[in-house]
């Protein structure tokens, strides 16, 4: 016992060391795949059992745009996360105030409700939602596939908005009204402007939830709605790494972007409450 | 008179608020998996008749009964070892180390970034020639390329990567949202750090690291673009699912509504079970 005390002193003064091997290992898992992506994407005759590409091109990029059309991807993908995010953040907006400032009998069964596409895996609605577009035409529309997206988008949209509504102070409200404001002024010049990072964040969220979405995508997409994240899967069947991983460079982007924007903004455990689609 | 008509017209307005969200829900979500339960009945390729053939054919063929071992192993291993993860990570995250803002950036990026250039990532880098098999290679045992893609261990790994950030954000809250008196108390009274964490820390966490868990869970269990991509011979639920659509020409159609009806199904009982545990817990 003595003699193992004696062993565990030193590993217990070294903790700092421990802990920094620790985190570092988790940067590393964590870095490294998107550290090997980026140098796949820019590297040239990397063969073998070597740590990095001896010579750097920009012709994966070159190739990933004239060959997989990444111009027009990226426009689809934007068009259907606008149409997603407008639909969604107006149903958000209008549910979101029934129940962060109306009474209603059983609000949190009808929240769970709601909630409930966010629970079950969309393939198990994708096939139905498929199908229905089938009939409708709505496959390989714009319209359709962001329609798809909003079952996901919607549920989070109203998550948050119902919390942000919830948030207004009533007093400010009274005294607008008290000082002599009408519906509509007190609307643009008291609610709006502090509702406003709720509805920027609720916007935020439904985007990235759109633009990684690939389930309900790969469902209903057709030739001309292919989105960014469709486009990377069907490259990675072709089975061209180096282009791959130039498209998914440029598919990263703007995550990256978004994480940043969110980090300095929103508090990253809130993002907890909207679960990413698979 | 005037005043319950009032009312009336207050609830009116209310439900008219509501209205969008519902016709999403049921538009979207809910008719589509009537017609999903529908199809699943219908014998396959034909537009009418009612049999119980799919269900039978999936849940009595050992390849089926296989595929939903697998989504739950898969399912269960992940929240396993985030929980594993996760833990210690808090603990250290929450000691405000230097550079714990990084970390913590860190642990939101596999939550940030689309799934399938995670999976393409580590697909890479796990690799017969990736980094890890360069430095595993720089041991003096290791002579061949260790093989960890299209592994059921490599592919429970690229599970807990992408989805360990719902049971590490959440125990770090938890932890946070902890009184660090009682702790210091504890130390007064004489506990060692062990003592400390093993009966003051862990049972004041364990309700909130298991409710993230559940999230941890939820989405392992519906994951998709992972072991499509990932899985090689291993195939979940989804990913099945997806196949039968996907390589048979004409679609598979009721086969895979069949597997969708049974998968949702085991997810609404997993996540009912795992609910009612958990309220068994914080009861007692």
């Amino acid at each position: 016992m003595r003699i193992l005390k004696l062993y565990l002193h030193p590993l217990w003064n070294a903790r700092l060391l421990l802990i920094y091997s620790f985190l570092s290992g988790f940067a590393i898992l964590i870095l490294a795949p998107f550290l090997m992506i980026s140098l796949r994407s820019v590297g040239k005759g990397w063969f073998g059992k070597l740590w990095f590409p001896p010579e750097f091109t920009l012709q994966w990029f070159q190739t990933a745009i004239d060959i997989g059309n990444i111009p027009q991807v990226l426009g689809n993908t934007a068009l259907i996360a606008a149409i997603a995010v407008a639909i969604s953040t107006t149903i958000g907006i209008l549910s979101g105030w029934a129940f962060g400032r109306r009474r209603l009998p059983g609000k949190e069964v009808l929240m769970a409700i709601i909630l409930l596409p966010r629970m079950i895996p969309p393939i198990t609605y994708a096939l139905g939602v498929a199908k229905i577009f089938y009939g409708l035409d709505l496959v390989n529309t714009y319209l359709g596939v962001g329609l798809a997206h909003v079952s996901l988008c919607a549920p989070y949209a109203i998550l948050v908005l119902s919390s942000t509504f919830e948030g207004l102070d009533e007093r400010v409200l009274e005294a607008s009204a008290v000082c002599g404001a009408n519906t509509l002024k007190s609307f643009f010049y008291v609610i709006l402007p502090m509702v406003l990072p709720g509805i920027l964040a609720s916007m935020i969220f439904t985007f990235t939830t759109s633009y990684n979405e690939f389930t309900l995508t790969l469902m209903t997409y057709g030739p001309d709605t292919v989105t960014m994240a469709v486009r990377t899967y069907l490259a990675i069947g072709e089975g061209y790494v180096e282009i791959t991983s130039a498209m998914s460079v440029i598919l990263v982007v703007p995550s990256l972007v978004i994480l940043a924007m969110i980090q300095s903004g929103i508090q990253p455990e809130k993002l907890v409450g909207g679960f990413k689609g698979v | 008179m005037l005043q319950t008509w009032r009312k009336y017209e207050h609830n009116a307005t209310t439900w008219l608020l509501l209205l969008p969200a519902f016709a999403s829900f049921f538009g979207l979500f809910a008719y589509p998996i009537l017609v999903t339960l529908i199809q699943s009945f219908r014998p396959e390729g034909q537009a009418d008749g009612f049999t119980f053939e799919n269900y039978i054919n999936f849940l009595s063929d050992p390849r089926g009964r296989d595929v939903i071992v697998l989504t739950f192993v898969l399912a269960i291993g992940t929240t396993f070892f985030s929980l594993l993860f996760s833990i210690p990570l808090a603990l250290i995250l929450r000691d405000k180390v230097r550079g714990h803002r990084f970390f913590r950036l860190l642990a939101l990026i596999p939550l940030m970034v689309p799934g399938l250039i995670g999976a393409l990532g580590l697909l890479l880098f796990f690799g017969s020639r990736g980094w890890f098999n360069l430095a595993a290679q720089a041991l003096p045992f290791v002579t061949e390329p260790l093989t960890i893609n299209y592994t059921l261990q490599g592919l429970m790994l690229f599970y807990v990567w992408l989805y360990f950030p719902y049971t590490a954000l959440t125990t770090l809250s938890a932890l946070e949202g902890l009184d660090r008196a009682v702790e210091e108390a504890g130390a007064v009274a004489g506990a060692n750090p062990r003592q400390v964490l093993r009966y003051l820390i862990i049972p004041q966490i364990i309700p909130g690291v298991l409710a993230g868990s559940v999230l941890t869970f939820m989405t392992a269990f519906g994951a998709f673009s992972i072991p499509l991509i990932t899985g090689g011979d291993y195939r979940p639920l989804s990913v099945q699912i997806y196949k039968e659509i996907s390589s048979f020409i004409p679609a598979h159609w009721s086969a895979a509504s069949a597997m969708a009806i049974v998968m949702g199904i085991l997810q609404v009982a997993a996540l009912t079970l795992y609910m009612r545990l958990l309220r068994q817990r914080q009861v007692r």
